[in-house]
């Protein structure tokens, strides 16, 4: 809402500077967005008259001017603009002026002729942006007449007013504010004499469902001119451009009391005004010059005709009032504040008016708004006759007109509770009477334009607004919190971040809105119709939600190529979504790609990452308990399921060459991804583990080389050997693995494993003897399960 | 001719599905498609067609050599898929994992060090976390925190919807309310989570960011305890220098509400008052609406009062790290991400 310093100052004494009203505003929840200086108000620069204008002797390009600066003694000024005539009023700059830019005008001579001063351009003045040659005055405009006195110095603050305020919507509104900050009493400026009441009232109806309230006036006998000076001024000096004087009246009596209101050429007018639902499909061409197309919800002002106003929003173009007018009908009225909000959306249309009854304009103010800018349009517009308001409504809103308003019992007790200070009952009383609520025998009643104020709480706000946080004392209060499930798996999914970064990973966090077909379904098997999906997307990118990390992830692996990375290493913790109960699940996934390192004198090019780095990466991050299955997952070149105490609770793999080309990767790319809360149901948590014995007595290991069929699964043989369940043995570990393609070492179809047993008792040293017993045993098993051959 | 091209397509289709490895299809390729292929040989014959044969014959001899150019990258693509096939089938993904990890440090991401932070303050403090579902009911997310029926936030140009008319919530508050279904005062508890606002996306907006909410519901808590534990707040995340203030504001679920400023300067960026944190008293309709819910007088607002704040974790991140886009954190960029 823009806001005139030189207005609000005709209603209420402003704190003394600027800065100290805007402090006071802001602190008071009235948001200050921008302060503009408008107008002109530098000292010494005058209107003048050009009496004369003749070629400088020395320069072509300029001249020498007398004027009439009203002095009585012609001052003779060197000007280099064109655009004057001899006889025209311009600004004129005198000796001792200070122009903006810290420009000093002084008496001297220009290419050897005196010059006492300078003739202005707008610019100059910092009246326009550009501007080109002197400022062209008004031929009424007083010669030696300040310049202020055309264009006054203003401050225009721009104020952010929150959707409950719609009272401050106004100068009056804000000048009530002010002054129950400041405990000032305000100024209530005469305006214009009352007029002749007389004629006859326009006839008007009301057939819409929405709830309003809708007056007409008529103003008989007008001449509409051009606005005087004190009007323009004061519209132009917040933001407004002034059209004619009954228009102008309008806008003015708008931004002084918040109450849009609207005009119409009543000869343009046929018949009755009637309030109704527009007819779907009709079309309205607006005062913008555009034309419209009306949904059935849509109320408009029309005649007997067509429609002549989309009511609360615009008026229409053919209706309106013209210097030809005659005679005016004045709208005033109140309209529902949810049906104007969707019109002036879905038309995407708004303006000052619609913005006003949107927010909910007051009631009362309805008529005292009609009348007074009745008031003004008869003055300025010199009207022979005003009628009486003709008025239509639903019953509903005219049986809510001047009624007094409930009291709101109001407790000092509950006051001091809910702020945390005592606040005496005088000032309480001080403060509630400044913002107009008076006091009777059940409370405080709040006046008619302060719709927010209803409850006891809605009085506590406005006494906590003016007493001010700075005297609020702050107060510190802890209580024992036990820890949440959701602390619990705050904590645990932290330590899981940490123990991702330990292994050099960096933290990805993606958008969780993702294409309709996002990267990544068929590896983690997601069925399409799991997805969640948006109703309302805004594009293409974000339609559904991601039912898994791998889209993110991948995504990133582009984005870091791209930027010319090699190496990507990305792991993220986050929800994800499906339609599937309970529909949001917490995720941590990895994605892995290219060399482990940078290249180094010593190692040269890094290895680049794969399937087994991965696993060791997880079993690193996720502790004892996960284990690898292998899974045959067409979508993917190598696919593992990832267990958890022998229960699935995620997938790993590895892209087939052609997609991770695809994504622009020339590497391996691999990815795993877990759904935490399964995990987290079968993992031991840390404070519930177990001591278990230090081996106190030395173990003896012993190697066993085979030879095995290509496709012989390391599992198949880890699970021979460990389903013996041999007491003695305590480790299996795999050390080497060789093939040869060439059939020269080992048969092209066969490779050669290695393993090392390792056997142990807790309770003695064991004996050679016992060792081999238990070796042979295991390796006559391999044999004849596994067929295999050992090479001894 | 027509028989003639006839036969070539059933030749050349017959010899690109024989094609055994990439050097038989390359010679397939050329024996109908080179310089001196058998198609390339017939087309040349177009010039001793008669004038009404041409266009057709024409036509047709292109058909050809689109479908046996399709076939050609067809089986180029299966035999790449194949040898692929070949070169995996003889990987035992069942091998023990070999122990490496990256050389270089990793790191956590920007939001979640702020994160943790800020949740590590508010725990000294007594608070625990809770949660809520970012697909939310209209009422969780609007109703029970006091929201007119016809609030512009409601609107599908603002906010997420699913056909069943649930929405992605548009704030936190959410939690405040789930919290309160569940739990009796008193309830002291934070919620960080996504939220989501259908806003243009530029160097300051994303339809989706990360918000802390806090909640304190207990007998006798006031604006003096709201003010203390903000204030407490942001001492430790901004050090004792920290300048900020509470300014009067509006929101439909706390009343009195604020909005919290702080002075940039001591952020090292222009001096001027930012808004980070909107706060209030929880309105007593909110906990009457709870109330309602639950069906009965658990948070009766003449017994309890509370306060709530939320603020942007993005914004704030933004700002104490100097980064000037906020799509940065959202991007993964490794270069950037290894920054902190």
């Amino acid at each position: 809402m823009q806001t005139s310093l030189n207005w609000l100052r005709e209603l209420v004494e402003l704190p003394p500077t600027v800065p100290a009203l805007v402090d006071l505003l802001t602190m008071a929840g009235v948001e200050v967005e921008g302060i503009a200086r408008t107008g002109c108000d530098i000292a010494n620069v005058v209107v003048a008259k050009i009496s004369e204008s003749i070629q400088h002797p020395n320069a072509d390009r300029l001249s020498v001017c007398t004027v009439d600066d009203g002095s009585g003694t012609p001052r003779q000024i060197v000007c280099g603009a064109k655009n004057f005539k001899v006889g025209d009023k311009v600004p004129c700059a005198l000796p001792g002026a200070e122009l903006p830019g810290d420009f000093k005008i002084k008496a001297g001579k220009l290419r050897g002729v005196d010059s006492n001063g300078m003739l202005c351009s707008a610019k100059e003045l910092q009246l326009a942006e550009d501007a080109d040659g002197l400022l062209i005055l008004s031929p009424d405009a007083r010669i030696g007449a300040p310049i202020g006195e055309l264009f006054p110095g203003d401050t225009v603050l721009d104020l952010e007013i929150t959707p409950n305020r719609p009272d401050l919507l106004s100068h009056a509104g804000i000048a009530v504010e002010i002054a129950t900050l400041t405990a000032k009493t305000l100024t209530r400026p005469a305006g214009p004499s009352d007029p002749v009441i007389a004629g006859e009232a326009p006839t008007v109806a009301v057939e819409s469902s929405a709830p309003c309230y809708y007056t007409a006036r008529r103003i008989t006998g007008v001449k509409v001119g051009a606005s005087p000076e004190w009007l323009r001024a004061r519209l132009e000096s917040i933001g407004l451009r002034a059209i004619n004087a009954a228009v102008d009246v309008t806008n003015f009596v708008m931004m002084a009391s918040g109450q849009p209101l609207h005009v119409f050429d009543a000869a343009k007018l046929r018949g009755k005004l009637r309030v109704r639902q527009a007819v779907a499909g009709e079309s309205f061409l607006a005062l913008d010059g555009k034309s419209y197309t009306l949904a059935a919800e849509d109320i408009i002002i029309a005649d007997d005709a067509q429609v002549v106003a989309l009511a609360g929003v615009m008026g229409g173009s053919e209706s309106g009032v013209t210097e030809t007018t005659t005679e005016i009908i004045l709208e005033s009225a109140y309209f529902d504040p949810a049906t104007i909000r969707r019109t002036s959306r879905r038309l995407g249309l708004s303006s000052d008016s619609s913005y006003r009854f949107e927010r909910g304009v007051h009631l009362d103010g309805v008529d005292r708004a009609s009348l007074c800018a009745a008031k003004y349009i008869a003055e300025i517009c010199g009207a022979s006759a005003v009628s009486l308001t003709a008025e239509a409504g639903h019953s509903t809103i005219l049986a809510q007109r001047n009624v007094p308003r409930a009291a709101i019992a109001l407790r000092s007790t509950r006051v001091a509770a809910l702020l945390g200070i005592s606040v005496s009952d005088d000032r309480i009383a001080q403060i509630l009477t400044g913002f107009g609520c008076v006091k009777v025998a059940d409370g405080w009643q709040p006046p008619s334009f302060r719709a927010d104020l209803v409850r006891e709480v809605d009085l506590i706000e406005e006494i906590a607004r003016v007493v001010g946080m700075d005297e609020i004392p702050a107060k510190t209060t802890a209580r024992f919190a036990g820890a949440s499930a959701t602390d619990r798996n705050y904590d645990r999914a932290m330590i899981l971040r940490r123990a991702f970064v330990a292994q050099g990973l960096h933290e990805a966090r993606s958008i969780t809105l993702v294409p309709a077909q996002p990267l990544g379904l068929a590896y983690t098997q997601t069925a399409p119709e799991s997805l969640q999906r948006v109703k309302n997307p805004m594009n293409d990118d974000q339609v559904v939600l991601r039912p898994h990390l791998l889209h993110g992830l991948l995504t990133a692996v582009t984005t870091n190529l791209r930027a010319g990375g090699t190496s990507v290493r990305l792991f993220e913790i986050g929800r994800v979504f499906s339609t599937r109960r309970p529909e949001e699940f917490l995720h941590a996934a990895v994605v892995l790609s290219g060399p482990l390192g940078e290249r180094t004198w010593r190692a040269g090019e890094g290895r680049a990452a794969d399937i087994f780095d991965l696993k060791s990466q997880l079993s690193a991050v996720l502790g004892e308990g996960v284990t690898f299955e292998s899974d045959s997952n067409p979508a993917l070149a190598l696919s593992l399921v990832i267990e958890f105490s022998g229960k699935p609770v995620g997938f790993a793999g590895q892209l087939w060459p052609a997609d991770a080309r695809a994504l622009d990767a020339s590497a391996s790319v691999l990815f795993a991804e877990i759904d935490l809360a399964a995990m987290w149901k079968l993992s031991v948590p840390d404070a519930a583990k177990k001591y278990r014995e230090i081996p106190r007595f030395p173990a003896t290991t012993r190697d066993i080389a085979m030879l095995a069929p290509l496709s012989l699964a390391h599992a198949e043989v880890e699970r021979t050997l460990v389903s013996a369940k041999e007491p003695l043995l305590a480790g299996v570990e795999l050390f080497d693995v060789f093939t040869d393609a060439s059939g020269a070492k080992v048969p092209a179809d066969k490779k050669s494993l290695a393993y090392s047993l390792t056997y142990r008792s807790p309770e003695r040293t064991l004996t050679a003897d016992e060792v081999n017993a238990a070796h042979t045993k295991l390796k006559q098993r391999l044999t004849s399960q596994l067929g295999v051959a050992l090479r001894e | 001719m027509d028989a003639q091209l006839d036969q070539l397509r059933e030749e050349a289709i017959a010899a690109i599905a024989a094609a055994a490895d990439e050097t038989a299809l390359d010679l397939a390729r050329v024996k109908f498609l080179g310089q001196q292929g058998t198609l390339t040989s017939l087309s040349k014959g177009m010039k001793d067609l008669s004038k009404d044969d041409k266009p057709r014959i024409g036509k047709l001899l292109n058909d050809v050599r689109a479908v046996v150019t399709a076939a050609l990258d067809t089986r180029k693509a299966a035999l790449l898929a194949d040898a692929d096939k070949a070169v995996f089938a003889g990987v035992d993904v069942t091998l023990p994992g070999t122990a490496t990890s990256f050389a270089g440090k990793g790191s956590l991401h920007p939001i979640t060090q702020l994160l943790d932070r800020t949740t590590g303050i508010f725990r000294r403090m007594g608070f625990a976390l809770a949660d809520g579902p970012d697909i939310e009911t209209e009422w969780h997310c609007f109703d029970a925190l006091n929201t007119p029926a016809d609030h512009p936030a409601r609107n599908e140009q603002d906010t997420f919807y699913f056909a069943d008319g649930r929405l992605l919530r548009t704030h936190t508050s959410t939690v405040q309310i789930r919290t309160m279904e569940k739990a009796a005062p008193p309830v002291r508890i934070i919620a960080p989570g996504a939220a989501y606002r259908r806003d243009e996306i530029d160097a300051t907006h994303l339809a989706q960011f990360t918000q802390m909410e806090g909640l304190y519901v207990d007998e006798g808590v006031s604006v003096a305890d709201l003010k203390g534990t903000l204030e407490f707040f942001f001492r430790e995340l901004f050090g004792n220098d920290a300048k900020f203030r509470f300014r009067p504001h509006f929101f439909p679920f706390t009343e009195p509400s604020y909005e919290v400023d702080i002075k940039t300067s001591m952020l090292g960026a222009t001096d001027r008052w930012l808004e980070i944190a909107g706060c209030g008293m929880v309105d007593p309709a909110v906990l009457e609406a709870v109330n309602t819910k639950r069906g009965d007088r658990a948070f009766d607002p003449e017994k309890y009062t509370g306060f709530a704040f939320g603020f942007g974790l993005d914004r704030l991140a933004m700002i104490m790290s100097g980064t000037p886009d906020i799509r940065y954190f959202t991007n993964n960029d490794q270069r950037f991400l290894a920054q902190f």
